[in-house]
Formats: C-alpha cells, structure tokens, sequence
C-alpha cells in the first residue's frame, strides 16, 4: 500500500535522503531507525508531502503523492504526529479531538450546526480512550503534562481514521516508565485498528521490542533493513553505532 | 485613460525626458523611505506603522530649519537628525516594550503615535497647507536634456538617494557593524551572548530607518505642499514598493521604488485614474508570482 | 462533574440572550427619550458591527486586519448609491450592498490571506486605503470628499416608515441583532472552531486536512459583509456615506475597540466599541485635539495595563479565584496549581496564535 522508490532530496549542497527505497507492506508496524542526523525526519517530511523530494516517488495505493500537498496527502489517509507535540494551545482536548474529526467527516465548513457536532462524540470518546487522555476532556491543550501532549498529538492524527501513521519519536523527551506506557499504547493502537504505523526511535529496546520490520537510516540512505533480529546482528549497523551514541552500543551489546 | 497621449509622450523626446525625471523624483522619495521601513523589518522584524509620519515631520522638521536659518542645508541636517532623534525615543520608549507582543498591540501603539504627531503637527502649524519654496541655492535654470527641462533640484534629490542607497549598502555588506546589524536581524540571541549591547544595536537601527524617512521628508518639502497626515499615501507606497521588491532587499527597493516612480509619472499621461489600480495590480502580481518579492529572499 | 455528554443547549440559550439585548435595546429610548440617547446607541451598533466583525478575524482566526473599515465604507457607499437611483426597495439594496462588499472581500482578501501576520496588517491597510482613494478620485460617482450627500431615501416598506426617527432605531436595533446571532453561530459552529485551530496552529490544522487559506478567505468574506451592515446602518441613519467611513483612522479605532473589550470574550467589541463611543463623546466636548487625546489613551493603556481592559480585569478576577482555589487545597498542591492555572487561562492565551505569527 505505501511504497517510497528512489527518494532523493537534498538542501543545499546537503544531501538529506538518497536514493530511498522502502516497502510497507499493508498493517506493518516498522520503525526508522539511525544516527542523529540520518535524515529520518526529512524522510517522514517527504512521504507526508510537507517537502517536496528531487527525485523518487511515494505509491499510496497504487497512486504517486510526489508534488500533492500535504492537505491532500492527509485527505488520502496518511496522518502525522510530531517529534514535538503541535497542538491547539487554547483548546480542550476534546474540543480540538472534535475539530479533527469534524475535519475528516467534511464537517468543518458547516455554520448552520453547533459544535462539536454529536455524531463525533463517539468517535471522540473512542480516541480519548485510546489514547488514555479520557480523564483530561476538558483540559486545555497547554494545560496538559509532555507526556499527555504527545498522547494527544498522536490522537489528533488518530482522530482522521488514517491507513498510515506516521509517528515521529513519539517517546521523546520521556523518562523510562513513561516510554513504555507510550510504546504500550501505540502498539495496542496497531494492534486494535491494524493501519500502517512507521515511527522514529532513539531507544533500541522498545524498536526491538515491538517493530516488526526495522530500516536503518545513516547519511540519508538506507544503510539495512530487516526484522530486528537481523538488524541486531547487521555489523554494518553495529559499526553505524559503535562509537557515536554509547547508549545505543550498549543496547547492541545486550543482544 | 487616454493611452495616445501616453504614446505621443513616449515618442517625443522632450516629454519623455520631463516625465523621466518625475519618476525619478516619485521613485527617489519612494526609495528612502522604503528603505528606512524595509531596514527597520530586516532587522526588528517589526513594520513601523508609524514611518509616513516621520516622513512628515522631517518635511516639517526642514521647513522650520529653512525658515529660521534660511540654509537648505541646516534644513536637511535638522529633518535627518531630528527625526532620528525621534525615532530613537519611539523605540525606546514606546515600540521596545511591544516587541513579542500580541501583533494587536504593536499595531495600536504606531496608530496612536501617528494620531499624537499628526495632531501635533496641527497645532504647532496650523492645519492648512504650508509651503516651504525652492532654495535658493537651486535657484538655477533648468537643465535642457533633448528638449526636455530638468530642474537643479531634480539633479540634487536623485544624487542624494543614490549616495544614501549606496551608503547604506556599503554599510550593511561591507562593514563590521553591518555584519553584527545582518546577524542581529538572522540570530539576535547569539549576538547577545556575544557580548555585543543589542538593545543599543536596535536603538541604533530604529534610528537609521527613521532618519532616511526624515532625509526623504527633508528632500520633499521644497516641491511637496506639507500637510498634517501627509505620510500616509507615501508610507502605503513605500509598503508596495517593499512588497514589490522584497522585504529587506535594499536593491529591490531601489527597482521596486523607480518602478512605482515611473508607473506614477507616465500614469499620470496616459490613465490618471488608474495610476492607483495599476500600483496595485502590480504589487498582487508580483505576490501571486513570487511572494517574497522581485529580489526578497524566500519564506516571506 | 461532567456534563450530559457533548451536545450542549448554547442555541436555546444564544437565542434568549439575543432576545433578552433586543428588548433592552428597544426599552431604554422609552425610558429615557432623549433623542441624544438614540443617537448615541446608534452610533455604538453601527461602530460595534464593525468591531464585532473584525474580532472573527482578530479574536477568531487570528488575522489582525488593519484594514476592515474599508468594507464599512463600502456597505455605506454601495446602499446610498442603490437608494439614490431610486430603482430598487430598501431591503433589496441592503442585499445587493452586502453581497457587492462580500464580493469585494472575496477580491482582496483571496490576495490577503495568503500573507502572514504583519504583511497581512500591512496589504489589508493598502487595499483599504486604495478604496479610501477610489472614493475620493471618482467625484462623479461618490462626491469625492464631500462625501454622498443630497440624502438617502428612505422609501417605506413593510409598512415601516422609516423617516421616523423611531422606526428606524428600531429597526437598525433588529439588523443589528441578526448580526450578532449570526456571528455568534459562526463562531460556535464547526467552522468557528476550524478558525480556532488555524489561530493556534495554522500549520498543523493543515495537517488535520483543513484548508487553511480557503478557511481564511470564508471568514475575511463574512466579516466585510458583516461589517457592510455597520455601514448601512450608519449611512441609513446619517443619510449620507463619507470618504471617512473608509479612513485608515476609522479601522485603527475599530481594533482600539477590540483591544478595549477584550477580544476572547464574544460580546467584548462591543463593549469596547460603547467605551470608545463614549470617550470620543466627552473627547469632542472638551478639546478638539482629538487625535492628542485619542492617540495619548491608547498609549498609557497599552503600555500602562499591557493588554486589553476587559483581559485586564478577567485575568484579575481569574487571579483572585485561582489565588482563593490555592490556598483552599493547600493540602493537594499539584492538583490546586493546575487548577490555578486553568484559571488563569484566556487572559495569557489571548492571541496566541498571533503572537506565534509576530516572531
């Protein structure tokens, strides 16, 4: 379903993807990973049209999304969440839940009905549910701790019914335990609604623990891809690591 | 609208060479106070609302110098300093404390000084037109350039933009305060943390764009009637022409601004009415087509 | 705690809220017939349509407008013109008048929406004063600067003869609380909250697939027709329309009055457009440096209290209670602060999506 043949882009005389080309087979559950700098969200800004590649095309059933804006991308399914949370400051979470929903029922131009509209307050429970931001309805956005601004971001994305998620670092800037309960959550998500889920990570155990399919970022081209057991044994990916992040050698270490 | 009289100007010389040197004049006065405006946004971020008054007082600012001393160059000096000297005030009493402020608030602060100073100028000369008279150490014959005249003044005015232009130019690309000015405009923190006095950096700033609008109104009080709100049509043609030729671009100012001049001049022939709408038409062509203007750099 | 789910009965309540301003506005000439009186609130619901209406883009949308008077302008203009020719009824040319100005804003504001922030300010405030310029070059047509005089019929219709001075108060007072009903559904609609997304956080409600410009350009169109209503009332009551209606002057005291009432507060614009209407009475009385006096105020509010009154005193009350909501759960600190802290809430949000925009 989403397929990305030959992603090239590059700024300046930097060349931040080259030559990508990734296969995600429909209802995977696959995690970017890679040195900092990799160009791993460049590539999420490409395939999610908010930059435009120089080359390469990104199939989404079955059509090209090269040159669609990032409206467009989003109409056709495919919803983003971001390595800092981007929310609506002055909005309870329900109501900003409600207006995303709204959005994806072709609802937001309506003037004659009251908001939020009362069919979208199942769907609007549902993602609160989800996303275990149920008993923080009616706080604002700003209001909300780091870790339940990420729980809604991610909602916000859920709330447009996606069959592709994308989901960049969704545990960064987390202590341990909260990683976990967001990891937790967002593969109960896949699990429960079974879309296409591509997410960053920094932390290897949690890309061990739950990604089916792991692609390794470095200098913006794919260095490997596998299952990650075959990535935990890839030398060249050890070698990627040993030396620039201590932290992540010694998740290699463990294996 | 009236397009043959506009051919026959182009066709004859003498016509073409009188309307020529109006643009210029336009474009001139244009020039300087968008650069002033287009400095001020480079480097502030902010717009001053407020600029086409400034512009007013340096035409008041000159005519009371040349009244009292009866030296047009005590005029010059008193419109340029005296309104740098103003701006300087502005920024740091008034504008300083709205920066990062709600958009609403720097907005109200530039409508009430233009209020004051508009009101003040009422006062202090009368609400009536004033006219200041030509110099007269401009009192020369006027040039004939292929049968076409071109007054001394003329002359005087385009070389003064163009020394001031290239002035400001050089001072911004090739001198070490430009370079501190050009790094304040992209990362202000870090030249805090430089060691570099910021708050003094964009006093100094304010000031400059304010004293090119003071020179402008300086330069226009002999040829221009002075009235109380007099800068507002230049301070929206001065925007059009930053908008024309991008936002912090000095030399898109200058393109933009002789563009506008030349479009007023031989408007004014050929489709007087319209010479407004064409201004206009332009500016929305050049945002449909490249919104960071003619030579603005992208992301406006 | 929570209330019965999602749905909420605000319409009932709008509706008797705009029938309970109706009566008030209808009663106080009755009780205090001063003619004085009528003018006055006449003057305060045309300038309040105008404020009101550039709140859905200040307060709403986050478009800080420096231009809006110009569709008041063309409300008053386009009304006096139809009315003169003699051609058509009232009613109708009130139609034809709000749709031309939401034609023109179409015009502009599909060029306006597409800057940000400040160039928006600036490019609203250009086309204004291109307007204010076509008002004044084509005599003709508008009497220049001597403005559209000779008086505007006022035919009857309906059987409402509206050369009573009554009648027509009255009648201003029901257009004007259509007005409100109308803006205060936009702003409780669905649409109304895709604007709040787009104040807050333009780039991301694109990603929540919200057409951002097309969502900018539908409320910039539906405050210039609002706004024309303003200036129909106006014109109607002043039989005539001045090159002043569209005066850069005009637009800066609309969004004085804005910053006045406070602009997250539906109802504030008016209040701050009944704050300037009386200062600008008692302004007019004593002094005629009205721009000294005017530009003064404006001065030592802003840089004095710093935000709007009406933000000024919410946030103050919000402090108390939040300060009172402290010291009462002393004992549960972290849920009191939060709490103190929701409270504090609209006064500091204000505009964030604006002050995003500036920096």
């Amino acid at each position: 379903m989403l397929r990305v043949e030959h992603l090239s882009k590059s700024f300046g005389g930097v060349r931040a993807t080259r030559d990508v080309s990734i296969d995600f087979p429909d209802g995977s559950l696959t995690a970017i990973i890679g040195p900092n700098g990799a160009g791993k969200t460049t590539f999420f800004n490409l395939i999610s049209g908010h930059i435009r590649p120089d080359a390469g095309r990104v199939l989404f059933d079955g059509a090209d999304l090269v040159g669609l804006s990032s409206l467009e991308v989003v109409r056709r399914g495919m919803t983003r969440a971001f390595q800092v949370a981007s929310l609506f400051p002055t909005l309870t979470v329900e109501e900003a839940l409600a207006a995303a929903v709204a959005s994806r029922r072709r609802q937001s131009w309506r003037v004659l009905a009251r908001f939020p509209l009362p069919d979208a307050r199942a769907r609007v429970e549902e993602v609160m549910e989800l996303m275990g931001l149920s008993g923080q309805a009616r706080v604002l956005s700003r209001n909300l701790s780091h870790g339940d601004q990420k729980l809604l971001d991610i909602g916000l994305a859920l709330a447009l019914e996606p069959k592709v998620l994308l989901l960049d670092e969704p545990t960064a800037g987390m202590g341990p335990d909260e990683r976990w309960r967001m990891i937790g959550r967002v593969q109960r998500l896949w699990e429960l609604k079974r879309m296409t889920v591509l997410f960053i990570e920094h932390d290897m155990d949690i890309v061990f623990r739950i990604a089916q399919a792991v692609h390794v970022l470095k200098y913006g081209a794919v260095l490997a891809q596998g299952t990650p057991d075959e990535i935990r044994r890839n030398p060249d990916v050890i070698d990627a690591y040993l030396g620039t992040d201590h932290q992540l050698s010694a998740a290699f270490g463990e294996a | 609208m009236n397009l043959e009289a506009l051919a026959a100007c182009v066709a004859s010389a003498s016509c073409a060479v009188t309307q020529v040197s109006t643009g210029l004049i336009v474009g001139t006065l244009l020039f300087l106070v968008a650069a002033g405006l287009s400095l001020i946004f480079g480097v502030l971020g902010v717009i001053n609302f407020a600029h086409g008054a400034f512009y007013m007082l340096g035409a008041y600012f000159a005519f009371s110098a040349y009244t009292l001393t009866g030296s047009f160059l005590a005029a010059l000096a008193a419109g340029a300093l005296g309104v740098a000297a103003v701006g300087v005030a502005f920024e740091r009493l008034i504008m300083s404390r709205v920066y990062g402020r709600d958009l609403l608030m720097q907005l109200l602060v530039c409508y009430a000084v233009i209020l004051i100073l508009d009101d003040g100028v009422k006062i202090l000369y009368g609400g009536e037109y004033r006219l200041m008279g030509m110099p007269e150490a401009f009192a020369a014959p006027p040039v004939e350039v292929a049968g076409g005249f071109i007054p001394a003044y003329y002359l005087f005015m385009v070389g003064m933009a163009l020394a001031a232009g290239l002035a400001l130019w050089l001072g911004i690309n090739r001198t070490r305060t430009g370079k501190i000015v050009r790094a304040l405009a992209i990362n202000p923190q870090m030249v805090g943390a430089l060691g570099i006095n910021t708050t003094l950096l964009y006093a100094g700033v304010f000031g400059l764009g304010s004293l090119l609008a003071g020179v402008a109104g300086a330069l226009a009080a002999p040829i221009r009637t002075l009235t109380p709100g007099m800068g507002l049509s230049i301070l929206i043609e001065s925007f059009i022409v930053t908008v024309i030729g991008g936002m912090g671009s000095i030399a898109g100012a200058f393109l933009a601004a002789l563009l506008i001049g030349f479009t007023r001049a031989f408007g004014a022939i050929g489709f007087p009415l319209f010479v407004d709408g064409t201004m206009f038409a332009i500016m929305a062509l050049v945002l449909m087509l490249k919104p960071s203007g003619l030579l603005g750099r992208e992301a406006a | 705690m929570r209330r019965p789910g999602l749905l909420r009965p605000g319409l009932l309540r709008d509706a008797l809220a705009g029938l309970a301003l109706l009566a008030v506005l209808l009663v106080l000439p009755l009780l205090f017939p001063q003619p004085a009186l009528r003018d006055f609130l006449i003057y305060t619901i045309a300038y309040g349509l105008l404020a009101m209406s550039l709140n859905l883009l200040v307060g709403l949308t986050g478009l800080v407008s420096f231009g809006h008077a110009a569709y008041f302008a063309s409300g008053a203009y386009a009304f006096g013109l139809l009315m003169q020719s003699g051609r058509v009824s009232l009613p109708l040319a009130m139609l034809a008048a709000v749709a031309g100005t939401a034609l023109l804003a179409l015009v502009i504001g599909a060029i306006c929406v597409r800057l940000k922030a400040i160039y928006f300010s600036f490019i609203t405030l250009a086309f204004q004063m291109f307007i204010h310029s076509v008002i004044l070059t084509w005599v003709s047509l508008t009497g220049g600067d001597q403005g559209l005089r000779g008086g505007i019929p006022r035919p009857p219709f309906l059987g409402l003869d509206l050369g009573q001075a009554g009648t027509l108060y009255g009648v201003c007072a029901v257009l004007f609380v259509a007005c409100l009903g109308i803006m205060r559904q936009v702003t409780q609609s669905p649409f109304g909250y895709s604007l709040r997304l787009i104040r807050d956080n333009p780039a991301r409600a694109a990603f929540l697939g919200l057409d951002v410009l097309r969502m900018k350009l539908g409320i910039f169109v539906l405050a210039g027709a609002m706004a024309s209503v303003g200036g129909i009332i106006l014109a109607l009551f002043v039989s005539g329309a001045y090159p002043e209606f569209g005066f850069w002057t005009t637009s800066g005291e609309a969004i004085f009055m804005i910053m006045l009432g406070g602009t997250q507060l539906f109802l504030g614009p008016l209040v701050g457009a009944l704050l300037l209407q009386t200062l600008n009475h008692y302004v007019t009385v004593y002094t005629e440096h009205h721009g000294l006096v005017l530009g003064t105020v404006i001065l030592v509010i802003v840089l004095g209290l710093r935000r709007g009154v009406a933000d000024f005193v919410h946030e103050h009350l919000g402090e108390r209670r939040a300060a009172r909501a402290a010291s009462a759960r002393a004992a549960s600190a972290p849920t009191a602060s939060a709490r103190a802290e929701a409270a504090r809430g609209p006064g500091e949000v204000r505009l964030d999506g604006v002050r995003k925009g500036t920096t």
